[in-house]
């Protein structure tokens, strides 16, 4: 036998020999790591055997990457496409991934029943009755765009732009079709956002600029999770699998959450808190890491504003930093242990216990709070403020085992046409009452179109299902069916959904393995890009037979997106008359009509850096290299960037303010990475803020009016809401004092782990596993009422009740109800076979006679005839469906309630809940809209609107981030005097 | 070295193409089907600590708990099974791969403190607030030398004697390559400074076992006994004393065959224990330990085999 080191070096040498040539030298984590991937040089042509058939006979199989599509983690996929047919016969984890690493969720492989689903919708269709009724009509995609291009354009040409409105759930992608937008010159973007995230983004919005965190939980000693994260959060799979990492290693895992999810129970430290109180806590915290000394003082004194607070919000300019310590010992100090014990009904003792955690971190914090308590309360943003206030305090900023802002963890490249920020600014989304929404106010859009504010010639919903998903559906069914409000619906959807049945096109679009997108995160500390891409179509082309529109090689008519808005926008502007064509054109081929080949081509070859050079090592061009790998890690250890030195060459002319900003003459440069970022003044004399000068040095700051991590927010302070410039705590609409006394709260957000609202519904798998949402009640609760298991009750809301069963549980705390809100699916009776039958009850819905001859009244009921049943189709598995309950759809039953600050609907109720009443039933839904209506008007007041608020005469503070973002001379509040915004 | 460790961590997981290369890399014989893979890891000697360090002789437990435990205390990632055979060598080659003294010799071995924990210089470094790559350096030195003392060599000795014993020709070759392999490890992570807590805690056998479960349970805990009793083993046991081997797990053939020859049986583990620990050898203290635990096992196992047949009823005349 060799000397055991000439043996490594024989393996060393026979290794770089293999991975030299691009291949795998070994074969991976196995067993040993519960997990197996097929080495990638044989992606083209892998074996296996079988598993259906007794004779151990081989399956060939082309593995093609795509990425997820059914939550925004964009995690990685490899499809089995089954050579012989060239059918996808199962879909995994893409181990070249860097953010979910070859590992998936319970959604990743059951795409394939959404591929299969036999009830999905596999061609045009046109509205054959009337809106609602169930009838349609097969329409050729032509017929139908051409339709649609002629509405929008003469829209457009009439200058009703903004009547063109593009309601979209999740994207699943990085700016594709705001672009769209812009190149159409309409402020018609109208994302979910505010039924989801915007609280939650606000608060770390006035932090650091930036509107989500981007914890790096692998490398945190202790981690801070509000809300069920780890069990079913936004990033459930990439970010989980890198807690549970953490935790192997020792890390602390404390846990807010009223209910004990699967997260609790995973916790070193439970806290059920009363919803609503957890600003207080992370004060209470926040003052007991100040008074014990535990904070990090130099981090504070470099990089937060405290000159700025002083200076402006106390009147003490030049003040010292030790005089700012001062203010800081003292800043919360009514925030006891004792007090946020009393408003979070907890034991102070287990405050403090979690906060010498906390403090015991160090650098080494990462917290995240997305939904849940941000997207549940009233003044839900300080929630998420408060919370990175801890980090802000411990230096647990953009450091390893802390929280990084998500832009600098997150790659979007620049594409091969920009289109100018639309000149127009739409009332429909972005009302005058709120100038500091985080987002646009889309589930108001009943409201305010009933206001009548505006009306539209044409609607899309894109994958996004508001009747459904949205608070006061009812509300929206009243509009949708009013063709005077909404003059064209088009669904863009792969799969039938409550909204759908009230369109008037409803267009078919593929699921994850079906379509473009590029699509990148923020995981970890790294920059990465997704490639989402049909995967027949990439099979086909593998196979070298050429496609040029997907839908040669999807199931059906099914389209893709990419290609759809193309086509639609040459349809617009067939001559370029418009302008708008050029954005869309070919330049490989100028004058012809650009192909999503050459949209990505170009994007790999100019601005992905290392693609290019990393592709040809594998002797690939860039766009096989992604149509092969499905990702690319563009940067890893990205670290401080608030920290790096601003190059001499940035700063031609530069000025320093007496905040310490650094302005400068010097042009921007073109950054390689677009991802949105906030837009800080320049100073008077016109030059752009280049940075902050931080001990002698200039460096990048934070992307914030004063560069620097806002604790004090001069924005809230001037646009109305000075009571909240610093990080405190707002009273709840369900605080304990809100409530009368036989009410409860009822806690409508959490998720089950292998739902995601309307887009999972299509997924057998995931339908066998959870189709119910029942309410979840304390023991004390239950008794008091009268109820067990499975007993009924009725849940009363502001403006109706949903019946729905119990389920009494001591993983609640008393005086607090939960329901998931992803349960409910219905379709109506008229609707026949048109439906999600494997997830969908068929209702029936009436709405009592007006008061008015002629005209509907606002009372609706809602019946269930039948649940989920057992039906014949081509997948046998819907014979064998066992289960009947659908749950209850009761986001019909709540109100709007805007946050008057994030705009944020905030989503927990105050409820009565009691036993059912003789004749109801399980899933009975009763809503009276003009009730609907009077909440809306009520929280409206609550609002202090921009024309008598703005300090500027603008609409809305320009640096805030906006999707859309419109031209800045259309900021200019209407009427108000001439003033430079 | 570190790429041997790896190397031979990944071949002794279930097969696939790419092991052809990585056995030739090593020069060894090619690598086994996945029967010969499942008869010879699979179901005689599955390559996981606890089953040969754990009291009870099974997969998982307390023995399985201290090696995630280390892992935990170093700050690294636990594997799913962190007493795998192949997780351990992987880990191992990790921290070769990150060791400054391995990839970087001109580092002052003396100024990254010691293998010992225990050790004030090492405890020193740890500690030292103002050198973090001394602290780091230390961790990793302590780590390595943790791991490999603790969860590795600590059961080698049986447990490659008995893949030479059982194995194919490609096992066969794999234990000695590995052997030799871990030895020039032993010599880069420092002698070994305290016996390993598995062995130190490990229950000897003493006395007469409360039952034929108990006594089942010492047979077949290697670190009880001293020995590995694999299928194998039984069914050359039951040839040699002419007694019918019943199929079925090892401990239900095992109390089969002392149903059938209770003396007999006892007799024959007792010799086999002797006859493996002959081969343990003395080359280290570990070595040793697990020669005297045998030897010790086998006086307990005659002294058993004795009462037995005092029990066993005369032969008709």
């Amino acid at each position: 036998m060799r000397d055991p080191k000439q043996l490594a070096a024989r393996v060393s040498a026979a290794r770089q020999a293999v991975e030299a040539r691009g291949e795998t030298f070994y074969p991976g984590a196995s067993r040993i790591h519960l997990a197996a991937f097929p080495p990638k040089e044989r992606w083209d042509d892998w074996v296996e055997v079988d598993a259906r058939t007794p004779d151990r006979r081989e399956r060939h199989y082309m593995l093609v990457p795509t990425t997820c599509f059914n939550c925004e983690s964009a995690c990685g996929l490899l499809a089995y496409v089954d050579r012989d047919g060239l059918e996808v016969r199962k879909l995994e984890g893409n181990p070249e991934h860097p953010g979910s690493r070859g590992r998936n969720c319970a959604k990743g492989p059951a795409t394939l029943n959404q591929v299969t689903d036999p009830d999905r919708i596999l061609a045009p269709l046109r509205r054959a009755g009337e809106r609602g009724e169930g009838r349609w009509a097969a329409v050729s995609w032509d017929e139908a765009l051409d339709d649609i291009a002629a509405r929008i354009r003469r829209a457009i040409t009439e200058r009703r732009g903004n009547e063109v409105m593009y309601h979209v759930g999740r994207p699943g992608e990085d700016g594709f079709t705001e672009r769209v937008l812009a190149a159409w010159g309409v402020d018609g973007h109208n994302s979910h956002t505010n039924i989801c995230s915007s609280s939650g983004r606000a608060g770390y919005h006035y932090w650091m600029g930036f509107d989500r965190p981007s914890p790096d939980y692998a490398s945190a000693d202790v981690i801070v999770l509000v809300s069920a994260h780890l069990e079913s959060g936004h990033y459930f799979n990439p970010h989980a699998q890198r807690i549970v990492e953490a935790r192997q290693r020792g890390a602390k895992l404390i846990v807010l959450d009223v209910r004990l999810s699967n997260t609790a129970s995973q916790a070193d430290h439970w806290i059920a808190p009363q919803p609503g109180s957890e600003a207080a806590i992370f004060l209470a915290i926040a003052h007991h890491v100040i008074a014990t000394g535990r904070h990090d003082r130099g981090f504070i004194e470099r990089w937060w504003n405290w000159q700025e607070y002083m200076a402006v919000a106390l009147g003490r300019p030049g003040a010292s930093f030790a005089e700012f310590e001062a203010e800081l010992a003292t800043m919360w100090s009514r925030y006891t242990f004792e007090f946020a014990a009393r408003e979070a009904g907890v034991d102070a003792a287990a405050l403090r216990a979690i906060a010498d955690v906390i403090a015991g971190a160090g650098t080494r914090l990462a917290a995240h709070v997305w939904r849940s308590a941000a997207a549940g309360n009233l003044g839900g943003w300080q929630v998420s403020r408060t919370l990175f206030l801890l980090n802000a305090l411990l230096g647990a900023v953009a450091c390893e085992g802390g929280t990084y802002p998500n832009g600098w963890n997150k790659f979007v490249p620049r594409p091969i046409h920009t289109p100018p920020h639309p000149h127009t600014w739409n009332e429909l989304t972005w009302p005058v009452e709120y100038p500091l929404a985080m987002n646009e106010l889309s589930f108001l859009l009943p409201h305010l179109v009933g206001d009548g504010r505006g009306a539209l010639e044409v609607y899309f919903t894109r994958v996004y299902n508001p009747v459904w998903t949205n608070p006061d559906g009812f509300s929206w069914i009243e509009m949708l069916t009013d063709p005077a409000k909404i003059r064209l619906h088009v669904a863009l959807t792969p799969t039938w959904n409550e909204t759908a049945q009230y369109a008037d096109y409803v267009l078919p679009m593929g699921v994850g393995s079906e379509r473009h997108d590029l699509h990148s995160y923020e995981t970890h500390d790294a920059q990465w890009l997704g490639f989402r891409q049909p995967v027949l179509r990439a099979a086909r082309e593998r196979l070298g037979a050429p496609v040029a529109d997907t839908r040669q090689a999807n199931p059906g008519e099914v389209w893709e997106e990419n290609e759809l808005w193309i086509e639609l926008s040459w349809r617009i502007d067939p001559d370029g008359a418009l302008g708008i064509r050029r954005h869309f054109e070919s330049r490989e081929r100028p004058g012809e009509k650009l192909g999503v080949d050459e949209y990505y081509r170009y994007i790999f070859e100019h601005s992905v850096p290392g693609l290019p050079a990393r592709a040809a090592a594998d002797g690939l061009a860039p766009l096989d290299f992604m149509r092969r790998h499905g990702a690319f890690e563009v940067r890893r250890g990205i670290g401080p960037v608030h920290a790096e030195a601003v190059p001499a060459a940035e700063l031609d002319d530069a000025v320093t303010d007496a905040l310490g900003r650094v302005f400068t003459r010097a042009p921007k440069p073109a950054p390689e990475n677009i991802v949105p970022v906030p837009t800080p003044d320049g100073d008077a004399d016109g030059r752009r803020r280049a940075g902050i000068a931080v001990d002698g040095r200039v460096v990048r700051g934070f992307p914030t009016p004063s560069g620097r991590l806002e604790l004090w927010s001069r924005t809230l302070a001037e646009w109305g809401w000075p009571e909240y410039a610093l990080p405190t705590y707002i009273e709840s609409h369900v605080h304990p004092r809100a409530l009368a006394a036989d009410q409860l709260v009822l806690i409508p957000t959490f998720r089950v782990p292998v739902q995601v609202h309307t887009r999972s519904g299509n997924a057998k798998w995931l339908d066998e596993i959870a189709h119910t949402n029942p309410l979840w009640i304390h023991p004390r609760d239950a008794a008091r009422i009268g109820v067990d298991t499975g007993g009924l009750v009725r849940v009363e809301t502001e403006i109706g009740h949903f019946v729905v069963k119990a389920w009494v549980t001591e993983g609640i705390r008393p005086g607090v109800v939960a329901c998931s809100h992803h349960m409910g699916r219905w379709k109506l009776a008229a609707a026949g076979d048109r439906g999600q039958r494997q997830v969908m009850a068929t209702v029936s819905l009436d709405r009592e006679a007006g008061r008015e001859a002629g005209r509907d009244g606002a009372r609706w009921t809602m019946r269930r005839q039948h649940g989920v049943a057992p039906y014949a189709s081509a997948d046998p598995d819907t014979r064998r469906i066992w289960w009947s309950d659908a749950g209850v759809h009761q986001n019909l039953t709540f109100p709007v309630h805007p946050d008057p600050i994030s705009g944020m609907h905030c989503w927990h109720q105050a409820v009565r809940v009691r036993r059912a009443e003789p004749g109801d039933r399980h899933a009975d839904i009763f809503v009276d809209t003009e009730r609907s209506r009077a909440a809306y008007r009520a929280w409206l007041a609550r609002t202090r609107p921009a024309h008598q608020v703005s300090p500027d005469g603008t609409r809305r503070p320009y640096w805030l981030l906006r999707p859309l973002k419109p031209a800045r001379e259309v900021y200019a509040l209407p009427g108000a005097p001439d003033r430079k915004p | 070295m570190s790429e041997a460790l790896r190397a031979l961590g990944v071949l002794i997981e279930p097969s696939c193409d790419q092991h052809a290369a990585i056995a030739e890399a090593l020069e060894l014989p090619p690598p086994p089907s996945a029967d010969e893979h499942m008869a010879v890891l699979g179901l005689q000697l599955p390559p996981y600590g606890s089953i040969y360090l754990g009291a009870e002789g099974m997969v998982g437990g307390e023995a399985r708990d201290r090696v995630a435990g280390l892992f935990r205390a170093a700050g690294l990632p636990s594997p799913c099974e962190p007493d795998s055979l192949s997780a351990l060598c992987g880990a191992l080659a990790a921290l070769a791969d990150t060791d400054r003294r391995t990839v970087a010799p001109a580092v002052d071995a003396g100024s990254v403190g010691l293998a010992d924990p225990g050790d004030p210089a090492a405890r020193e470094a740890l500690a030292d607030p103002t050198d973090p790559r001394r602290a780091v350096d230390a961790r990793v030195r302590i780590t390595r030398a943790a791991l490999y003392w603790e969860h590795v060599a600590s059961w080698m000795p049986p447990y490659l004697a008995a893949v030479r014993r059982i194995g194919t020709p490609f096992y066969v070759a794999w234990a000695d390559t590995l052997d030799a392999v871990l030895a020039a490890e032993a010599e880069a992570v420092g002698p070994l400074q305290a016996l390993p807590l598995h062995l130190r805690a490990a229950p000897a056998p003493d006395g007469s076992p409360a039952g034929l479960d108990a006594l089942l349970g010492v047979l077949l805990a290697p670190v009880q006994l001293g020995a590995v009793v694999t299928r194998d083993d039984l069914a050359r046991g039951a040839a040699a004393l002419g007694l019918g081997l019943r199929a079925g797990e090892r401990r239900f053939a095992l109390r089969a065959l002392l149903a059938q020859d209770a003396a007999g049986v006892l007799g024959w583990l007792a010799a086999e224990a002797r006859r493996q620990a002959a081969v343990y050898g003395d080359r280290s203290e570990i070595a040793r330990w697990w020669r005297g635990r045998a030897w010790r096992g086998a006086h307990w196992l005659d002294g058993l085999a004795r009462d037995a047949a005092d029990r066993t009823p005369a032969p008709p005349a």
